[in-house]
């Protein structure tokens, strides 16, 4: 039986908007095994970044827990908090989110900068993720001289140069032509068949057949029934 | 990849908030270094000024009681039967070990003698070092017989003083015998300077002869009228007064005109104390600490100027790198997204308030001492002079570093505080 790498129960998260309670996740629970993928849609509003954001530990939930890899994210003190994201969290924001005044090679290298590698370490650990995701001579351009598509390899391996064990990857196709959209689509298939738990929030339907689970939500909770349809969608166009 | 090199980064990106930080700290530093440089400069013109010029000791009898007053400073009565002064008080100064404070040294000898018209008060001294002390004593040279310029060797201002009378001739310009004429002025023993004032009342004129205790002297030159007790003085050689008020070997005050930068004025005055132990010592120290008043006033008034303007320089610091903080807000939350602690986050901050401070004290103590050295003099009307000097351009890096580092930590703080979820507002 596989083991369960992100153990999800109860959760619920209410916001104050202009004076009104807003209950984006009304009571969440989901587990997500270790070198899963899964996709989470549903339309706008859902609770979908909402529950990506819990889980990337960097936003408190009204209530219910949270475990990766059996450690409780929320019991850890802001810092620590910090510290497990560097170690078990990769990031992938919707629009690349790369620093502009830092090359591509140094945008891989940023989540090591606070790790004791020494600097030539780091740079070839970052030389050796961008070969990984297909960037060799675009080490040293800054993100304004890339194509969408190669920031995104470049967000991806700034994902994964410190090898995390997951990735949450949010709308990760949303700035990118179909084409480029599909080749991320395989590297992230890819990067999953390498053993990495990825947990992506997408829109895009096309996107979940490269995903091994498709949870859809709606209205802050999770929708099952729709979830197994799609998933048996997915699996049947591969 | 360290965090200094994104502070680096962050900087050569982003050029012209950067100038505008530097700026801001380049004005502050350069404020403090051109107002204490034009202080300093000041106060070293003013200490070499006060002990250039003017007698700052005054040496007289011990008389107890009895005493009158000369240029308003009390001295014993001559005529009374107290301790005296001789030359060999004079000698015993030349033995005190810190000698070398002493600029010049200014035996007189006062004393009363009947003329044609009446009585009149002789001065005799050492003239060239009476002069120094003195700089605010002018005269005009005059001579029977002119001589051909070119034949001078007087020099450019075309006045030779030396002794002998073949080779004086006529010159009007002023000598400033303070300064560099004053080895010129010898005086022969039948040779006098006469006060305005005085020459005046006995009707005498330069080359004129008058008669002195029933001895003849010749007028070698009238003092300008300057408002002291010479405009009233006949001045001689110190051993033709001597012997002209058969006074022998006896001085009645001692002049003396102290550097006190080159050692410690109670020292100097415990040893002469030592070397004329019946001598009444007087130094001068009210008209010193009214100089150090007035310069104390402008340092403070200085000090609150350049405080001031380093105010708002760290103002323009503290502003700029905040404004550019919350341009950074998204850049912040994906530090923080990816693991970086809050204590990352403000090293970064401070980082780069350090790397902009560096070259911000150079440039602020470059633009300092050149307004100093170029705008000094023009404002304080007096040749001033500025040195370079490595001490001050290291106390410039270092208080513009602790003003960057002031002006960083608010940044620092607001940034490390922001929340990652709504510093990238992506979920």
């Amino acid at each position: 039986m596989a083991e369960v790498m992100i153990a999800m129960q109860d959760l619920k998260k209410t916001y104050k908007s202009m004076g009104e309670e807003v209950h984006a996740l009304r009571g969440v629970s989901l587990n997500i095994f270790k070198g899963e993928s899964v996709a989470v849609m549903g339309h706008s509003g859902s609770g979908k970044s909402t529950l990506l954001s819990i889980i990337g530990g960097l936003n408190h939930p009204t209530f219910g827990t949270i475990e990766i890899d059996g450690i409780d994210l929320y019991k850890l003190s802001q810092e620590k908090r910090a510290d497990f994201r560097r170690e078990y969290l990769g990031f992938v924001f919707q629009q690349f989110q790369l620093i502009p005044y830092l090359t591509a090679l140094e945008n891989v290298m940023l989540p090591l900068t606070t790790t004791s590698f020494t600097g030539r370490e780091k740079r070839e650990m970052a030389a050796n993720v961008l070969c990984r995701v297909g960037l060799n001579g675009e080490m040293k351009r800054l993100p304004n001289q890339l194509s969408g598509g190669e920031q995104e390899r470049v967000a991806i391996a700034r994902a994964i140069v410190n090898e995390p064990p997951v990735v949450l990857a949010d709308e990760p196709t949303g700035n990118l032509d179909t084409r480029t959209g599909i080749e991320i689509m395989e590297l992230f298939e890819k990067l999953n068949s390498d053993g990495l738990t990825i947990l992506m929030v997408t829109h895009n339907p096309n996107n979940t057949q490269y995903m091994r689970r498709i949870v859809l939500m709606k209205d802050g909770l999770l929708n099952n029934d729709d979830a197994d349809i799609l998933q048996l969608a997915a699996c049947s166009k591969r | 990849m360290q965090l200094y090199n994104i502070a680096f980064n962050n900087f050569r990106q982003r050029k012209a908030k950067m100038l505008f930080v530097l700026s801001g700290l380049v004005i502050g530093i350069a404020a403090i270094v051109s107002v204490y440089s034009v202080v300093e400069a000041m106060q070293t013109e003013m200490a070499r000024q006060a002990t250039e010029f003017g007698a700052n000791v005054i040496i007289t009898a011990d008389a107890g009681e009895l005493a009158f007053s000369y240029g308003g400073f009390t001295l014993p009565e001559v005529m009374f039967d107290v301790e005296k002064l001789t030359n060999d008080d004079v000698a015993a100064i030349e033995g005190v070990p810190l000698r070398s404070m002493i600029r010049a040294v200014a035996p007189k000898l006062l004393g009363v003698v009947g003329t044609s018209v009446g009585r009149v008060i002789v001065m005799g001294g050492n003239l060239q070092e009476e002069f120094r002390t003195k700089p605010w004593l002018r005269l005009r040279i005059v001579h029977e017989e002119p001589g051909d310029p070119e034949e001078s060797p007087g020099g450019t201002d075309g006045a030779e003083v030396q002794d002998g009378m073949d080779d004086k001739y006529i010159d009007y310009e002023k000598l400033d015998l303070a300064r560099e004429d004053v080895s010129k002025l010898v005086l022969a023993d039948d040779e006098v300077l006469i006060g305005k004032t005085i020459a005046v009342v006995l009707n005498v004129a330069e080359g004129d002869h008058l008669t002195l205790g029933g001895r003849e002297f010749r007028v070698f030159a009238v003092l300008e009228e300057n408002g002291s007790a010479e405009d009233n003085q006949i001045l001689m050689n110190l051993p033709v007064a001597q012997s002209l008020l058969d006074r022998t070997n006896e001085v009645t005050v001692i002049d003396l005109t102290v550097d006190y930068s080159l050692g410690s004025e109670e020292a100097l005055l415990g040893q002469l104390g030592q070397a004329l132990p019946n001598a009444r010592i007087v130094s001068l120290r009210q008209e010193a600490l009214r100089r150090d008043q007035l310069l104390t006033r402008l340092i403070r008034f200085g000090t609150a100027v350049s405080i001031l303007i380093l105010f708002v320089g760290t103002l323009v610091v503290a502003l700029t790198m905040s404004g550019a903080m919350r341009e950074r807000t998204r850049e912040v939350g994906i530090f923080r997204a990816i693991g970086f602690r809050k204590s990352h986050i403000t090293k970064i901050v401070l980082l780069e308030g350090l790397f902009v401070s560096i070259p911000g004290g150079i440039i602020g103590y470059l633009f300092g001492m050149l307004a100093a050295i170029y705008g000094g003099p023009f404002l304080t009307g007096t040749a001033l002079y500025v040195p370079w000097r490595f001490d001050l351009l290291v106390s410039a890096v270092i208080i513009a570093i602790v003003v960057a580092l002031v002006a960083s930590i608010y940044t620092a703080r607001q940034a490390s505080r922001l929340d990652p979820m709504e510093a990238l507002c992506f979920f």
